[in-house]
């Protein structure tokens, strides 16, 4: 796994990701995000995770978390073969609790640029009944 | 692992999920772009139109996914007009995975519950008269439909 970027070049590289995409016209994209817990004190122990089974499963609820930074990853899902060519693209990035804010709003941004393949919001049916009003205001 | 047909639901159970195991759970978004179909010579011109608009064929699943318990929640979508709304939910996520944002999801969680059991108690009304066999159809569908996420649901509504 690659080291993983900072947040401008993560989105520079995840446009690029969707860029390509767009221009073959097929692909699959996949994001992921999850709390980054990789600290090895932090990490829980077959034990540990037991313990966890036995417990309340509430118990998380009560405590509090403490906070932790947001991994987010993105790849272009391509295969073994793909893999060897060098075709296949993985990229990770860390949010800090603070930044998270910021950072959804740009990825929001970068998303709906990206996925341009999904249907745009049907206005036919509103555009047929706005005509029909006129219609009804011009005969009265 | 259900797809939930409204985003709202999708949501609510992710958080309830992400408030249960907060470690382990991860959410994945993955857009899928396939070429457009290729139209038939002898199409009529209203044919091609519709084809144009669904030349679109592109569509969004997002999966909530706790590896510990196997429950996953989905969500599909191919409306672009929802991906704002959606990247909106992804960080308010992030925001409870991370740690910044717990206490809001856990007065959600309650109010929701109180519904829940309500909702219940009316199902048992009904089924303890006639209708039997629709009661076990709805609970054979209970543990389909929430895999783990379901049975977490329970765990919580024995406790109360």
């Amino acid at each position: 796994m690659s080291k993983p970027l900072s947040q401008d070049e993560f989105f520079t590289a995840l446009t690029a990701l969707f860029t390509t995409q767009k221009q073959t016209q097929k692909g699959t994209i996949l994001l992921t995000q999850k709390r980054f817990t990789y600290d090895e004190s932090a990490k829980e122990t077959p034990e540990q995770e037991q313990q966890d089974d036995d417990q309340d499963p509430l118990a998380s609820l009560s405590t509090p978390l403490p906070p932790a930074p947001i991994l987010i990853r993105a790849t272009n899902s391509k295969s073994k073969e793909h893999r060897k060519e060098g075709k296949k693209v993985k990229l990770s990035t860390l949010v800090q609790p603070d930044d998270i804010d910021a950072f959804y709003a740009r990825y929001a941004d970068v998303c709906k640029a990206g996925m341009s393949g999904l249907k745009p919001r049907d206005r036919t049916k509103r555009k047929a009944k706005e005509k029909a009003r006129r219609k009804m205001k011009a005969q009265a | 692992m259900p797809y939930y047909s409204k985003s709202e639901d999708w949501l609510h159970h992710s958080s309830l999920l992400l408030a249960a195991r907060p470690t382990t759970t991860r959410i994945s978004t993955n857009y899928h772009l396939s070429p457009a179909r290729r139209t038939p010579k002898d199409a009529t011109p209203e044919q091609i139109a519709e084809d144009e608009k669904k030349g679109k064929r592109g569509h969004l699943v997002i999966t909530t996914f706790d590896p510990k318990s196997g429950a996953s929640l989905k969500y599909k979508t191919s409306k672009a007009q929802e991906v704002g709304r959606l990247v909106q939910m992804l960080g308010n996520l992030a925001g409870r995975a991370a740690g910044v944002v717990a206490e809001e999801g856990t007065k959600k969680d309650e109010d929701v519950e109180m519904a829940e059991v309500g909702g219940e108690k009316r199902e048992g009304g009904e089924g303890s008269g006639v209708a039997t066999p629709v009661v076990q159809q709805q609970q054979q569908q209970q543990p389909q439909q929430g895999g783990g996420g379901g049975g977490k649901g329970k765990k919580k509504k024995g406790k109360r």
